[in-house]
């Protein structure tokens, strides 16, 4: 779906964050969070259309939807993780559970489940995960069988047990998917249905506010016309259909809560006064705990614009770079707000501040919608096929782009993603030669490399132009800096990391080094200092103290 | 009725610095508004529009980007919106726009009223309105709590010092507006963020509106701008206890001991 237009954008967000400040002070977050309970009236005020109707972004206008984009659908779940991720949470599971319908549903589904969803205001859970089945969905063990009247299959009767289910025990309706006899298949089930009871909410280790619970399937009764697309054997392919979609908003969660975590260090560093001076004025302090995550931060963003736009504009699956924004996002936020707790000290370690909840909230998405290690296998597979098809011209070509990129936009962070996109085609190409792809570890350890290089090549491009969308908060200097400063990290990350792996594989890297330049690489940390200095200034008066 | 109600876009003031040096507004990262007291006026139109039926117009005057609190007025029930935009605008003094948003409205067409916020948060010159009111020629009555119609007229309470008084008006008639005691501004919803889209809107310039250009921007305007500056910092007020005499004791210490008054 198209986006909507920056002021209607604006004005969504906008409302977010009043009913937020309004709704949900920190201080009830904190107690919820501490108590381990779900704020249902909450949940069910944002969902009503008078109030805010969150849940109708995901829903087509024709269905009675407001048919948010996948861009405006990031910004709105960057917008919730700040707020809290465990509600983010609570929103996220009914976009997911209304996806296979959205997917997969024919058009008399459509018309009749998702007007009701908007219309009632509907919570709906995305019911997949088993304790044996989780990213491995081929050995999911919940069973639909046939009930056949008439000589015709006139419903089925669903067995089976769920796990982790988010929003589990408060749902109203649940898309789940089960073995039928023609193969995987998503069924919409009601909470009322007879057989079907929901588990108590789990005592989790952070998004404390979001029901999480298993489910219990006893030969529930489900017509047929519930058979979503009424075609059996359809399900994993409509799983995966939106796995590029879903892991963006996954992705948003991290880049938001990574974000709010690291904002709220910035804020405090300026008044923490040590040695005779704040903090924030001490390299010592900001070049370790804020400013290489404020890089990260932003070149994940970068990402997840760039695939949010190719999906706006109508392109589908996008399975590796879905998964690339999810790994990048995820994996930096949950470092930002482990070095947020860090940079707050004594304090961090308390609930009285938030940065502490935030971490033990930002973990989960480095697990769930696809834990980090799956997404280094699927980024690797992606891109892998793209190395052998174009004969290891793939990531060779990104990197002419970036050299020509950079003669026109010399100070953009494009000559150093060049360098390490160059590193990471000969590392990819060695490890074809020696087949290195036999080890797991290189398999997997290549889809942090790509994820790398491809997040430091797109911050270069996302900078390069000086004039920036809305959700960049820095003057192009400062962003620059920014891109500069992560270019320079993942230059030198892929020569090093790259040559180390290779080396730990195989007796034989001859020539690795030199198809590396690694010289070119060193010389381009020239100028890193000054850069951090500028982004540490420029970071301070974007985030003043309050 | 027919009532319109203009609103300015203005810089978020709780997020406002003005840089020492210059004396400009750092307005880099600061969020822009609906001026609160025009958010307080539009709530009085819709609830009017609510109440009795009838239209309510918006109007604002400002750069492409202020189209946002057209919207965002729509989006909370307005039925159609209007934006003045044109360079000729620019640096147009309380003067000029009041001039500009009287074309404006005389464009729009038969007005049975004209809601004011009482002032902008980032000027703070309640001038504009009454400004309007002297260029189309029609009544105004300022600083109201709440304005209601009763028949054909309106009625305002009307803020004065120690209490109120109540105003009845005929239309065509100016009222600018308080932000009441227990406001709570309405944020719009999703959906109706969403539907907003579809109602009337448009951009007028100057040449539209008819304006003659001499009235307008920073060369039409009879005032100008010559600093902009925070008022110094007040040093923390010194807090006593005691009866009136004491109290009005230690005062007169104070201010002798200061040399303020002979000792």
């Amino acid at each position: 779906m198209p986006s909507m237009d920056a002021i209607s954008r604006g004005l969504v967000l906008d409302s977010l964050k009043e009913y937020a400040k309004r709704r949900l002070p920190y201080d009830l977050i904190r107690d919820l969070d501490h108590a381990n309970e779900f704020p249902a009236e909450i949940l069910k005020e944002m969902y009503d259309p008078a109030v805010l109707g969150v849940h109708l972004l995901m829903i087509p206008e024709e269905y009675g939807g407001v048919s948010g984009g996948t861009y405006d659908i990031y910004r709105v779940c960057e917008a919730l993780a700040r707020i809290d991720l465990g509600i983010a949470t609570g929103v996220f599971a009914t976009f997911l559970g209304t996806d296979p319908i959205n997917v997969g549903g024919t058009q008399e589904q459509k018309n009749k489940w998702l007007n009701k969803i908007a219309k009632e205001n509907l919570m709906v859970a995305y019911a997949a995960t088993e304790a044996d089945a989780g990213s491995d969905l081929i050995n999911l063990r919940t069973r639909a069988e046939h009930v056949v009247k008439n000589g015709k299959v006139a419903g089925y009767r669903i067995t089976g047990n769920k796990q982790w289910i988010s929003n589990g025990g408060v749902a109203d309706l649940y898309t789940v998917l089960a073995m039928a006899p023609g193969g995987p298949s998503w069924f919409i089930v009601e909470r009322n249905m007879e057989g079907f009871a929901p588990n108590k909410h789990e005592d989790k280790h952070g998004i404390r506010l979001s029901n999480t619970a298993a489910l219990a399937l006893d030969s529930v009764y489900v017509p047929a016309e519930n058979l979503i697309g009424l075609e059996e054997g359809k399900g994993l392919l409509q799983a995966q259909a939106v796995f590029g979609y879903t892991r963006l908003m996954v992705a948003a969660f991290g880049l938001g809560a990574g974000w709010e975590a690291l904002e709220q260090a910035i804020r405090y560093s300026q008044q923490r006064i040590q040695a005779g001076g704040p903090l924030s004025d001490k390299q010592g302090y900001t070049h370790k705990l804020i400013v290489p995550h404020a890089a990260r931060l932003e070149a994940a963003r970068a990402y997840i614009e760039y695939t949010a736009n190719r999906l706006d504009g109508g392109e589908h699956g996008l399975q590796t770079e879905g998964a690339i924004a999810k790994y990048s996002a995820t994996e930096n936020g949950n470092k930002a707000a482990e070095d947020a707790i860090q940079a707050l000290g004594g304090y961090g370690y308390t609930r009285d501040f938030p940065v502490e909840k935030i971490k033990r909230d930002i973990k989960i998405t480095c697990i769930y919608e696809g834990t980090s290690e799956i997404m280094e296998m699927t980024i690797y597979r992606g891109r892998w096929q793209e190395h052998l098809k174009s004969r290891g011209r793939w990531y060779l070509d990104m990197a002419d782009e970036m050299d020509k990129l950079h003669a026109s936009v010399h100070d953009c962070g494009a000559y150093a993603a060049g360098l390490a996109l160059r590193a990471l085609a000969a590392v990819m190409e060695e490890c074809r030669l020696q087949k290195l792809t036999r080890h797991q570890h290189v398999t997997f350890k290549l889809g942090r490399l790509i994820a790398l290089a491809e997040t430091a090549a797109c911050f270069a491009r996302a900078a390069a132009p000086g004039k920036y969308p809305d959700s960049v908060r820095f003057d192009a200097g400062v962003y620059k800096a920014l891109s500069r400063v992560y270019a320079r990290e993942a230059a030198l990350a892929l020569s090093v990391e790259g040559l180390a792996l290779v080396l730990g594989a195989s007796d034989n890297s001859s020539g690795l080094s030199a198809a590396m330049n690694m010289p070119a690489v060193q010389e381009a940390q020239k100028g890193l200092i000054a850069d951090m200095d500028l982004a540490a200034a420029g970071l301070k008066t974007t985030f003043k103290a309050k | 009725m027919n009532i319109v109600v203009c609103v300015k876009q203005v810089p978020d003031s709780t997020e406002v610095k003005i840089n020492p040096e210059t004396g400009h507004l750092i307005r880099a990262g600061v969020p822009s508004i609906i001026n609160p007291y025009d958010h307080a006026a539009l709530e009085n139109a819709l609830k009017l529009k609510k109440t009795y039926g009838g239209r309510v117009t918006l109007i604002s005057m400002g750069p492409p980007q202020a189209r946002s609190v057209v919207q965002m007025g729509l989006a909370l029930g307005a039925d159609e919106g209007v934006l003045l935009s044109d360079m000729a605008f620019a640096g147009s003094d309380t003067w000029s726009t009041s001039y500009a948003l009287a074309k404006g409205i005389a464009k729009i067409g038969k007005t049975d009223a004209i809601f004011c916020g009482m002032q902008a948060i980032d000027g703070d010159t309640a001038q504009t309105g009454p400004g309007i009111a002297q260029q189309l020629g029609i009544p105004q009555v300022t600083f109201c709590e709440h304005v209601d119609i009763d028949g054909k007229n309106f009625i305002a309470r009307r803020h004065i010092d120690g209490g109120h008084e109540i105003v009845e008006a005929r239309p065509p008639v100016l009222f600018t507006i308080l932000v009441p005691k227990e406001f709570s501004p309405r944020c719009p919803s999703f959906p109706e963020i969403h539907g907003s889209v579809k109602k009337p809107y448009h951009v007028w310039t100057a040449d539209d509106i008819g304006a003659e250009k001499h009235y307008l921007g920073l060369k039409g305007s009879p005032t100008q701008v010559s600093r902009i500056y925070p008022p110094p910092q007040r040093e923390k007020a010194e807090m006593f206890s005691g009866s009136a005499h004491e109290a009005a004791e230690h005062i007169l210490a104070i201010m002798r001991k200061g040399q303020f008054i002979a000792e």
